[in-house]
């Protein structure tokens, strides 16, 4: 199926022309996500009870807007990406201290910044344009460059300074999705695998300390996590509520708009980040593996692509939103299925909000650029090389 | 930033290049290696997942060990019981909750506490709230019971010295209705009346509902008539019970004024007072039953036995009455539908003291009620048990019993003679009920065809319900009062017992002091006001409990006084006999 789209051009693609490079757009890959995001569309029309207010006609508006927003994103050169990088990154670290500073508060965490048209939630920004510095940073290194200490601090640094402010907004799920896939493009970038032992050994002698500056309610999530049990009817009622849903589908599920748990309201953000316990609810595990391969496959075709880059930056943008977006599905779902502690992740392209679903089209949107500009050689010096 | 960054990886390459080739293939290999681990990492995490999926749909996992959520009270961490109906209503449960008290020397300045205090908790003033405050105790509770609102609201205002105590709040859904059986819990949620006092131990002991024997749709429909009759009748209050006659257990019993358990203050001690229960009454007429009962079980007469009713009997210097003379012989069957107290007297001149006495004991009559209630009222017994006590007992004056009492013994008396101890707990399905064979079934029998023609013919007819053949005895006793008994103050009541042809339940409505009004011409009788209630009742209770009501009368006992009385006029007694 990829191969279909692939068309060998020899000359420098750096002058493509708009229609060319929109001829080279991954349509199979863009039909795939329209799938995965008509069956939100669907669940959401059933999480309102058969109706298109409040969740689904909004949602589709997010949906065609972020399409818009991923093609726009798509024909921009990857030279272009790459040379604002850091521009990028550091306008999202700026917006991070701002909402610190001056975000409303919303469920007791300070994340969204109110521009009166828009909400707009820094941290989101945060996961692409993480991905996008560590690329460049790591575009040009050398095998051994790679391998000296001090030549991994500015990253670190990089990673550091905004996982620390997502923490104390506080947002441990986002926190935790910045770290892991931060670490993923270390990974691989090819920065040694004792290094990752180094932190992972600290991160543990840390965790006692982390664990005094923790809030009540994180420790709550956490203990519960480890006892969903000891209170079914506080902290533990998600998840609970979650697997009785869960279990109440079966094999083939209740069917379409039949989810007794959920539309009785027993489910707790039923159309936010609990709606694959819903979907399950009422498609049953069938319908859940088939969305699980779904997912799958956006994953295989994000690395397909990924891989076709003949840049380093653009390979580990790639690589780097996809291990995002695999993030996304991975800590939601195991969440609902209760195997990891209740963080605040929405499933992808499904859950209800604007801001995800932007943030993950404009990634997709990044990965077809990548996709598009495959053949663009960028010299190791970076964008700068090739003015 | 972006120049720096840049020049700082620059700056190190040089030199470096010597190693290209050889480096570049280790970085491929790197690069492919670790593309192989992660993507084998997603791969063995959706297999996680998948897993996980098929665990929860198909193994339902560790959801089925769970969901009884507040199905018994040790899950939601309250040690009182709930208290439901035979059919699983709820009629006393526990809420968890909280009260705010305080530690009155840990708080700075009391006045602004007080202030924040009463900005939350609205129903106290501010000037209250200081006051407690200012008390000099260590200890002061401010408020019981909070929502959790307010509970959050109060820690919200980050007072110091305030303190929860967790503790339960007894909540009662059905109100008023069961008032006098479910009883109340005081402050300390300690029983003070009716299960609640008497199971207090049972109640803190178990977890599982404790289930009572009273059906709350019988229960709703029986205080419903009675607060109509007490409302049309000006009565000053009024009892009912439906007792299961096979089993003893009572589906409903009722007792007006009444009070809102969930109100402490509306407890009072008058609207406390169970009638059913703990009111001991001279019954009047209803209690010729036991007397006809015992006259036919002991063989000292049948129904056709004739006695003496033409003059007022005059005894001991007392002079008995009737209300209407007959003015002649009366059968058994007679006496007991015109309710003769001439008629009643002479038998039980011919039953006699001790066999009187004997019978009354084998109906529970002499001594407590035993049900589970702490409000039980001892009877009232003649001591000396003379000649004339029996004589005016016979008529259900002169001894006194709880209603309670008379609805056991006349359910003994119809289901075919078996007392059955009277119960609130509902029976297990197949627990054996402990019965005592108190009268002859035949007895039973003859018994219920003379009730059966108290309604069709006699004074119970405004009781009567095509379909049920309901048998019953009216009684409208004069209350005694200051100086002897009161002719305008009258116990009015009707005990009845249905279906006729196979009894299933008894029925008492009794109306303290119920006034004359136009529909009922002024009289106050209970034909006018009790028997038409238990009408009333059994109506609505007969289909609602699964009895179909029977579309042809079984043959109707024929009313053998109407041969006797031709016979009676003219002839002699040994004629008749």
């Amino acid at each position: 199926m990829l191969m279909a789209q692939h068309r060998s051009f020899q000359f420098s693609r750096s002058e493509m022309s708009l229609k060319e490079k929109l001829w080279h757009v991954s349509w199979s890959f863009v039909l795939l996500i329209a799938i995965v995001c008509s069956i939100g569309f669907m669940t959401l029309y059933s999480a309102a009870n058969g109706h298109m207010d409040p969740w689904a006609a909004r949602q589709m508006m997010h949906f065609t807007a972020g399409i818009a927003v991923m093609l726009a994103v798509a024909v921009v050169d990857i030279r272009s990406w790459m040379r604002w990088s850091y521009v990028l990154y550091g306008i999202a670290l700026v917006l991070l201290v701002a909402v610190q500073i001056k975000g409303s508060v919303l469920k007791g965490g300070q994340r969204w910044i109110d521009f009166g048209f828009i909400q707009l939630q820094p941290s989101e920004i945060m996961k692409m344009t993480l991905v996008l510095a560590l690329a460049r940073y790591f575009h040009g290194a050398s095998y051994q460059e790679v391998g000296r200490p001090l030549f991994l601090l500015p990253p670190v640094l990089m990673i550091l300074l905004p996982v620390g402010l997502v923490l104390k907004q506080p947002d441990l799920g986002t926190a935790m999705m910045l770290a892991f896939s931060a670490a993923a493009l270390l990974f691989l970038a090819g920065v040694r695998i004792w290094k990752f032992a180094i932190v992972i050994a600290a991160a543990g002698a840390a965790a006692p300390v982390a664990w005094k500056f923790m809030r009540d309610y994180q420790k709550n999530r956490i203990l519960t996590f480890l006892n969903p049990e000891s209170d079914p009817l506080g902290t533990g009622y998600h998840i609970f509520q979650s697997k009785i849903a869960l279990g109440s589908g079966g094999v083939f599920g209740k069917g379409f708009m039949q989810g007794t748990q959920s539309h009785l309201n027993f489910l707790p953000e039923k159309q936010t980040d609990f709606i694959f316990t819903m979907f399950a609810e009422e498609w049953g595990m069938v319908g859940g593996v088939v969305l699980l391969a779904l997912y799958t496959l956006i994953l295989v075709y994000g690395y397909a692509l990924s891989m076709k880059s003949r840049n380093h930056f653009g390979r580990l943008v790639g690589l780097g939103l996809t291990t995002t977006f695999f993030l996304y599905v991975f800590i939601n779902i195991a969440m609902v299925m209760g195997l990891v502690p209740v963080v605040g992740v929405p499933l992808p392209l499904i859950s209800y909000g604007g801001t995800a679903m932007l943030t993950l089209l404009f990634g997709f949107g990044l990965i077809m650029s990548v996709y598009i500009h495959r053949d663009v050689h960028i010299g190791r010096r970076g964008a700068s090389d090739d003015v | 930033m972006t120049r720096f960054l840049d020049r700082v990886q620059g700056s190190r390459r040089g030199g470096e290049t010597l190693h290209l080739d050889g480096e570049r293939n280790r970085a491929l290999e790197t690069g492919r290696n670790r593309l192989l681990v992660t993507g084998a990492m997603f791969v063995l995490a959706f297999a996680v997942i998948s897993g996980r999926l098929v665990e929860v749909t198909l193994f339902k996992g560790s959801a089925n060990a769970a969901p009884h959520i507040a199905k018994s009270s040790a899950d939601i961490g309250v040690e009182r019981a709930d208290v439901v109906d035979r059919n699983g209503v709820l009629l006393a449960t526990s809420l968890p909750t909280v009260s705010l008290y305080a530690h009155p020397k840990e708080i700075g300045d009391k006045a602004d506490a007080a202030r924040k205090i009463a900005s939350v908790l609205t129903d106290m003033s501010a000037s209250d709230v200081q006051g407690k405050l200012r008390e000099s105790r260590a200890f002061i509770y401010l408020r019981r019971n909070l929502t959790p609102r307010q509970e959050y609201d109060i820690n919200a205002l980050g007072i110091p010295g305030l303190y929860f105590e967790k503790g339960e709040k007894r909540i009662y859904p059905q109100g008023e209705l069961t008032a006098h059986v479910v009883g109340l819990t005081d402050l300390d949620n300690k029983g003070i009346a009716g299960i609640e006092r008497s199971e207090e131990r049972e109640l803190k002991g178990r977890h599982e509902p404790l289930r009572l024997s009273i059906d709350v749709r019988v229960q709703t429909i029986l205080r419903n008539e009675l607060v109509k009759a007490v409302t049309d009748f000006s009565a000053v209050g009024a009892t009912g019970m439906v007792m299961d006659v096979r089993t003893g257990e009572l589906v409903a019993m009722a007792s007006l004024p009444d009070f809102n358990p969930n109100y402490l203050s509306s407890a009072t001690p008058e609207a406390m007072f169970n009638r059913a229960t703990l009111g001991v009454y001279e019954m009047g007429s209803t209690f010729k039953l036991f007397n006809t009962a015992a006259m036919l079980d002991d063989g000292v007469g049948t129904p056709t036995s004739t006695f003496d009713v033409t003059h007022p009997l005059e005894f001991a210097g007392f002079t008995i009455h009737d209300t209407h003379s007959l003015n002649k012989w009366a059968t058994m069957s007679e006496i007991l539908i015109e309710s003769s107290n001439i008629g009643s007297a002479r038998m039980a001149m011919e039953l006699g003291i001790d066999r009187q006495r004997e019978f009354l004991g084998r109906m529970g009559l002499l001594r407590p009620a035993s049900v589970e209630l702490p409000e039980i009222g001892a009877p009232l017994i003649p001591n000396p048990w003379r000649e004339i006590n029996s004589m005016t007992i016979a008529f259900g004056h002169g001894m006194a019993v709880t209603p309670l009492q008379m609805v056991t013994g006349v359910s003994a008396l119809v289901n075919g003679g078996e007392f059955h101890q009277s119960t609130l707990l509902a029976h297990a399905d197949g627990e054996a009920i402990p019965a005592t064979r108190v009268v002859k079934r035949q007895t039973s029998e003859q018994l219920r065809q003379m009730m059966r023609l108290v309604v069709s013919e006699g004074t119970g007819d405004t009781a009567d319900v095509p379909g049920y053949q309901v048998e019953g005895k009216t009684g409208s006793a004069e209350k005694s009062g200051a100086g002897g008994y009161r002719r305008k103050a009258l116990l009015s009541s009707f005990i009845a017992t249905f279906p006729g042809n196979d009894p299933r339940y008894v029925v008492l409505v009794m109306i303290d002091e119920p006034k004359g009004t136009k529909a009922t011409y002024g009289l106050i009788q209970a034909h006018w006001n009790a028997a038409p209630a238990v009408g009333h009742i059994i109506a609505q209770i007969g289909p609602l409990l699964g009895l179909t009501p029977s579309p042809v009368d079984y043959d109707e006992p024929k009313k053998p006084a109407l041969a006797v009385n031709a016979v009676a006029k003219g002839a002699s007694l040994a004629e008749v006999e």
